[in-house]
């Protein structure tokens, strides 16, 4: 009982000490495993092995080989050409088309370990040598630049023979890129790449592949830096440049052809004195004395009667779009307009002014319809208003002299001087376009002044001599020489810098100004009395003539509201005063509407000298007179 | 038992079809001439060896695929310890096995075993599976090789006369006609590695005596 449990005891313990040195001691290997077996030109090929653990205990491997159909075991002949746990079959050695068994066996002093045996085929192990020789150059194909990569295929591989042929492929991408760009080459040993950056590096590698087998490492990298073919981008700089540079040449001189007229259109001049005699210079040093004196012409106003015709302007410009045009015949002496500008001679819009003294003379084919649809005409209306109020007025202060009208051309001439306007007088300079505006309004509302008032309206053309006109001065000065009609009043506006010149007992010495009367009246003549007879020309559809005999020459005042007020020379029965406007543009209804029923606003536009849209329901007299008689009003501005 | 699976496998490889006809479609070689045939321009030799080299590859291209397919499909596991014993039926026509003993064969002979390779394989092929035309494009390929060795013999490239007469019985036992016995598997793997002999034979013939394109 005791031996067996003693044997029991000693057996356990064997078995537990010998477990125990297997464990930490030596054992046989571990198994080998054939990692692969390559071939770089279908003549040789190597085989690797991975060894297994080695047990502790030195342990060495070696490789047996059987050939297909053939029961003969070989050893490896080559450990070492290929390095370590390798094997390499040379030529003799190699046969392709046969199939090889091979296995790898560990051995140490324990035991011997086989590997799992792997059958190879040569012809499909095949993995090349990278390509030889890669060459990389920059060509040129019409200016442009692409690369050229030629190469050679591995030295140790036969395609020269037939025995093996590879197919190439190369990548290239440019320095600094991550990406590189590939390209399948077959069997050829050249290859172009275009689209190149000008100036950037580029990196080119190049591998082969036998038809059936594996792709081959790739060459070393092959550097090229591509030239900067700047100059071709250059040229087409170059020929832009010049190319604009010819158009800015262009450009310049025809901005300086038309200087003159992009610097109206841009900066509007601002009207001066335009007037013949009046020395600028003089009244910067503030002579103003000899300034005016330097404009009497002492031989103005013309006594003589002879040759009013003289004294007519012929044509005013009237700028009335839709319907001909008025082309004035400007003398010399007399402005049309207003406000003037200095350099304007053939603008005839620029430097007008509300006051436009030749709307009130209008002609008489034309302003039929009298379409007016400018501003500017429309403050001509209003001009037109008052001025034939001033005309009224005016007239009857002209000289004897003054000539009716001449009719025959059926054109009306415009009277000469009184209302011509002032432009030469500029405003303020700081007034300059926007004083047209309130130039006009001022003329407007220059229309009614109280008869009692002095004033001296004048306006004056060019020559005439006029004094009492300052440069800032924006006046009518109308003609003292009948002071019982009218007391002429100095317009004075402070809004702008007009100031009233004081009274001035001017020698009527109004030169013809370019008056262009709104249609319907026309001076017949002027009397003895220097009454300016007016007659309503031909008018409208079924208008009323007025009958000659009678004036509305006088202006008996301006009323508080600014109202120019006419007298009735000739008490006449009524009068039909009906528009000579047929169409206003708001299309109001003609009417005629006698003298004796004024009192009242009427507003029948249409009979408004001017039939340009009327704004704001101006209502305008039938005639273009006020008969103070009958307290035609007209409307304020 | 080969029987069995030989019938099991013949119906298998029947849905490799698709694959086949595919790339069988793109085989069309043109004819070659035959002599006093009208509009037909004659070609060099060196352009009858490019057609058949390349009717080679393309043989030889879908022999490999037949083959990695049906060692896909049907043979997962790879412990066939039986593979060394195989045997190809055309292993008794001597070729050679290495690039020196291919280039100090004559062309005459070397000419010769391609055409016996080819003939060796028309029957099997077309007993492997007839709907695959294999056979039928082994055949064209060898009648073009027939072609380039009458051409090189008009040329007097080739002294003697390649001779086609080897038939098929010729080749092979009669009695057995081994290739019977063959395992599909077998067979693929075989007529792989004879189509890519057939193709570095003709190719090594072409670069020894037209050497001038792509050699």
């Amino acid at each position: 009982m005791m031996r067996k449990g003693v044997e029991a005891v000693l057996l356990l313990s064997l078995l537990f000490f010998t477990s125990h040195a297997k464990a930490t001691r030596f054992s046989p290997p571990g198994k080998p495993a054939l990692t692969r077996c390559r071939s770089p030109e279908k003549e040789t090929f190597t085989c690797w092995w991975e060894p297994g653990s080695d047990g502790g205990l030195p342990t060495t491997y070696a490789l047996y080989y059987r050939k297909e159909n053939s029961e003969t075991v070989y050893e490896c002949p080559d450990y070492h050409t290929a390095g370590e746990n390798s094997c390499f079959f040379n030529k003799n050695d190699t046969s392709i088309w046969v199939n090889y068994n091979i296995t790898v066996v560990a051995t140490n002093a324990l035991g011997s370990t086989f590997s799992d045996p792997v059958d190879i085929d040569v012809v499909y192990i095949v993995k090349p040598n990278p390509p030889e020789k890669v060459t990389v150059s920059v060509m040129e194909d019409k200016g442009w630049p692409f690369l050229r990569v030629s190469w050679e295929p591995p030295h140790k591989a036969d395609t020269r023979s037939g025995w093996i042929t590879l197919i190439y492929e190369l990548r290239v991408k440019l320095e600094g890129e991550d990406e590189w760009e590939m390209h399948l080459a077959g069997q050829q040993k050249m290859f172009n790449i275009f689209s190149l950056r000008s100036g950037g590096t580029y990196h080119v590698q190049v591998r082969c592949k036998p038809d059936h087998g594996f792709w081959s490492e790739w060459s070393s990298t092959s550097y090229i830096k591509v030239p900067d073919y700047f100059h071709r981008e250059k040229s087409v700089w170059i020929l832009i440049t010049v190319f604009s540079a010819f158009i800015f040449l262009i450009l310049t001189w025809l901005l300086h052809m038309n200087s003159h007229s992009l610097k109206h259109c841009i900066l509007p001049p601002v009207p001066g004195p335009k007037i013949k005699g009046f020395d600028k210079q003089l009244l910067k040093d503030g002579k103003s004395e000899d300034v005016f004196s330097a404009l009497v012409v002492s031989d103005f106003p013309p006594t003589t009667s002879s040759n009013y015709e003289d004294l007519l302007v012929e044509y005013l410009e009237v700028y009335i779009p839709e319907e001909q045009e008025l082309t004035l015949e400007e003398s010399k002496d007399l402005h049309d307009s207003c406000l003037k500008s200095e350099g304007s001679t053939s603008d005839n819009d620029s430097g007008r002014g509300s006051c436009d003294s030749h709307t009130l003379l209008m002609d008489k084919g034309e302003a039929k319809e009298g379409e007016r649809q400018t501003d500017q005409e429309e403050s001509q209306t209003e001009a037109q208003r008052q001025q034939k109020d001033w005309d009224e007025e005016e007239l009857t202060y002209t000289h004897e002299d003054m000539v009716s009208p001449d009719m025959s051309s059926g054109r009306v001439k415009t009277w000469p001087s009184v209302f011509s306007p002032l432009p030469q007088y500029t405003l303020s300079p700081l007034v300059q376009r926007s004083s047209l505006e309130m130039a006009k309004q001022h003329c407007l509302s220059d229309s009614m002044f109280p008869p009692s008032s002095t004033s001296s309206y004048l306006i004056q053309p060019g020559n005439s001599t006029k004094e009492a006109l300052g440069p800032s001065h924006w006046e009518f000065s109308l003609s003292n020489k009948q002071p019982q009609l009218l007391h002429p009043k100095t317009q004075a506006h402070s809004d702008i810098n007009i100031s009233s010149i004081g009274h001035k007992q001017t020698p009527v010495s109004l030169q013809s100004p370019a008056l262009r009367r709104t249609e319907y009246v026309e001076v017949q003549r002027v009397n003895e009395e220097d009454m300016v007879l007016l007659q309503p020309i031909v008018c409208g559809e079924g208008c009323p003539q007025m009958r000659q005999a009678e004036d509305y020459s006088k202006v008996r005042g301006v009323d508080s509201d600014n109202r120019l007020l006419l007298q009735r020379e000739v008490a006449k029965e009524e009068v039909d005063m009906c528009p000579y406007e047929d169409q206003e543009a708001d299309g109001a209804t003609e009417s005629c509407y006698t003298s004796s029923d004024i009192n009242t606003n009427q507003k029948p536009p249409a009979c408004s000298y001017t039939a340009t849209p009327v704004q704001d329901n101006r209502t305008l007299p039938a005639s273009g007179y006020v008969d103070t008689a009958t307290m035609f009003t007209l409307p304020t501005y | 038992m080969p029987g069995n699976i030989r019938s099991v496998s013949a119906v298998r490889v029947v849905l490799l079809c698709l694959v086949f006809c595919r790339r069988l479609t793109i085989i069309g070689a043109a004819p070659i001439c035959t002599n006093g045939q009208a509009g037909c321009h004659v070609l060099s030799l060196a352009n009858l060896f490019d057609r058949v080299i390349q009717h080679s590859a393309r043989m030889h291209g879908i022999s490999n695929d037949l083959h990695s397919e049906f060692e896909q499909y049907f043979l997962p596991s790879k412990n066939q310890v039986g593979r060394v014993s195989r045997n190809c039926h055309t292993s008794t026509i001597l070729t050679p096995n290495g690039k020196e003993n291919a280039q100090r064969m004559a062309r005459e002979e070397l000419t010769e075993v391609i055409l016996k390779l080819l003939v060796a394989w028309g029957d099997p092929l077309w007993h492997f599976h007839q709907t695959l035309e294999m056979s039928d494009m082994v055949h064209e390929l060898r009648k073009g090789v027939e072609k380039v060795a009458e051409k090189m013999q008009m040329l007097g490239i080739i002294v003697n006369s390649v001779s086609s007469q080897a038939s098929p019985e010729a080749l092979l036992p009669s009695d057995s006609a081994e290739w019977r016995l063959m395992k599909d598997y077998d067979l693929l793997y075989c007529f792989r590695r004879d189509s890519n002999k057939v193709q570095n034979y003709l190719k090594i013939l072409k670069c020894r005596i037209v050497p001038e394109h792509g050699c």
